[in-house]
């Protein structure tokens, strides 16, 4: 196995950027945003460097790496920021960076629904909630982080072991998954022996798969979804119950 | 192809994480919610990058389903932020530490005596603009159309407090 030495890079770059992330939490007396986002970053791309090069076409690598930079750079500045509502509006991007991650690997249909749902009905019932709860005037307990050098630290911890394996994966195990690809389906609609290109008639595919193999998941979810609602309404606070 | 797979899985992890330490540090419910959904985004693209892996589309299935949980958990949880806001008018989840176990020491850390109540943040300066064109003759100029039938009982009262009119005219001399 490696030694220590093999790792110290790894480790100064998870640092680096653990210490960025800490740096921009909430606190008393608050310190400038900008630094924190530098050192996030800068460990950021260092751990992105170690990661091992991909061999596709330079237009895509590109592409990933712009929705890949912007999909981490909001996400620190969700958890970071003091007003709510800009947590809601940095997690809108988050999910169109996301969407376009998804969008490079195939997954056309999964982009446009996750816009679809996310941005467009999630993030605004969050707005909604922040506009009928939120109370005017800064509040105190966004202006402080509870335990934030002890999450930070466990968290990075977290990326560290789950970064360090993949690092320690070989090609091999990604191509022999590849190679044992051929499931046997359950269902004869999904006709898996047709759609096995995944990037090629993706909807296609991926329409017979839910109504092929997950049927009954799908009427489950539609279940699922009518019972949200009904407990949505039930729980929501109204006016002629004297609740709101 | 591998570090085509293993570059998203890294994308895909980093997003669970930071996911996780804004659910650990933040103390706004509303934030919480956000960051778990946050952390469901990371778990979406590591299903969809392996399913490409293994060639099928039981990844992009599953987030389907993945979605459908998380629009229930959306709604669900946010209605509850509502009614919990709606009994203590805060969306400190501190102030909820009272539902831990009897014999548990209370997990609020304690900090200088904090003020309860909301309080202003230091406004930035916005710039001053200098009034420009003729100023809009409110009282005359009304369109009756626009004024409620309440509000034409009693005609006579202006539809701007006195204190805008003053303002108004201050700036016009």
């Amino acid at each position: 196995m490696h030694g220590f030495e093999d790792h110290w890079q790894g480790v100064a770059a998870l640092v680096l950027m653990g210490a960025g992330v800490w740096w921009m939490m909430p606190r008393r007396v608050e310190w400038p945003k900008i630094i924190g986002l530098i050192l996030a970053l800068v460990g950021a791309f260092l751990l992105a460097s170690r990661i091992r090069a991909a061999e596709g076409p330079i237009g895509e690598t590109i592409l990933f790496s712009v929705f890949a930079t912007a999909a981490i750079t909001c996400a620190i500045l969700m958890i970071t920021s003091r007003n709510p509502v800009y947590s809601a509006l940095w997690f809108a991007l988050v999910t169109l960076s996301v969407c376009g991650l998804f969008w490079l690997q195939y997954a056309q249909f999964l982009a446009a629904a996750t816009v679809i749902v996310y941005a467009g009905a999630i993030v605004v019932t969050f707005v909604f909630v922040i506009m009928l709860a939120q109370q005017s005037g800064a509040t105190i307990y966004d202006q402080r982080s509870r335990q934030p050098l002890l999450a930070t630290v466990a968290a990075f911890l977290l990326l560290g072991a789950l970064l360090g394996t993949l690092r320690s994966s070989t090609s091999d195990d990604f191509h022999v998954a590849a190679q044992q690809s051929q499931a046997v389906s359950a269902n004869l609609m999904s006709r898996p022996a047709e759609s096995s290109r995944i990037d090629a008639n993706t909807v296609n595919g991926l329409g017979r798969s839910l109504f092929g193999d997950y049927l009954f998941a799908v009427e489950l979810a539609g279940t699922i979804l009518l019972i949200a609602t009904i407990g949505a309404i039930a729980i929501a606070p109204r006016r002629s119950r004297g609740t709101l | 192809m591998t570090g085509d797979i293993e570059r998203y899985l890294a994308v895909g992890a980093a997003l669970f994480v930071l996911g996780a330490i804004g659910f650990f540090t933040r103390r706004n419910l509303i934030v919480m919610v956000l960051s778990a959904e946050l952390m469901l985004h990371g778990v979406s693209l590591t299903l969809v990058t392996f399913g490409r892996v293994h060639n099928s589309f039981e990844g992009q299935a599953f987030t389907i389903f993945i979605l459908t949980v998380a629009a229930c958990e959306a709604g669900l949880g946010l209605s509850l932020v509502l009614a919990l806001f709606q009994k203590s008018k805060t969306l400190d989840i501190d102030f909820w530490t009272e539902l831990r176990e009897p014999d548990l020491p209370s997990p609020r850390v304690r900090e200088e005596a904090e003020h309860r109540t909301p309080f202003e943040l230091p406004q930035p300066a916005y710039p001053k603009l200098t009034p420009a064109g003729r100023v809009p003759d409110l009282e005359h100029e009304r369109d009756p159309r626009l004024v409620d039938s309440a509000r034409s009982q009693t005609a006579e009262t202006p539809l701007q407090p006195p204190v805008v009119k003053e303002v108004i005219k201050s700036v016009s001399h």
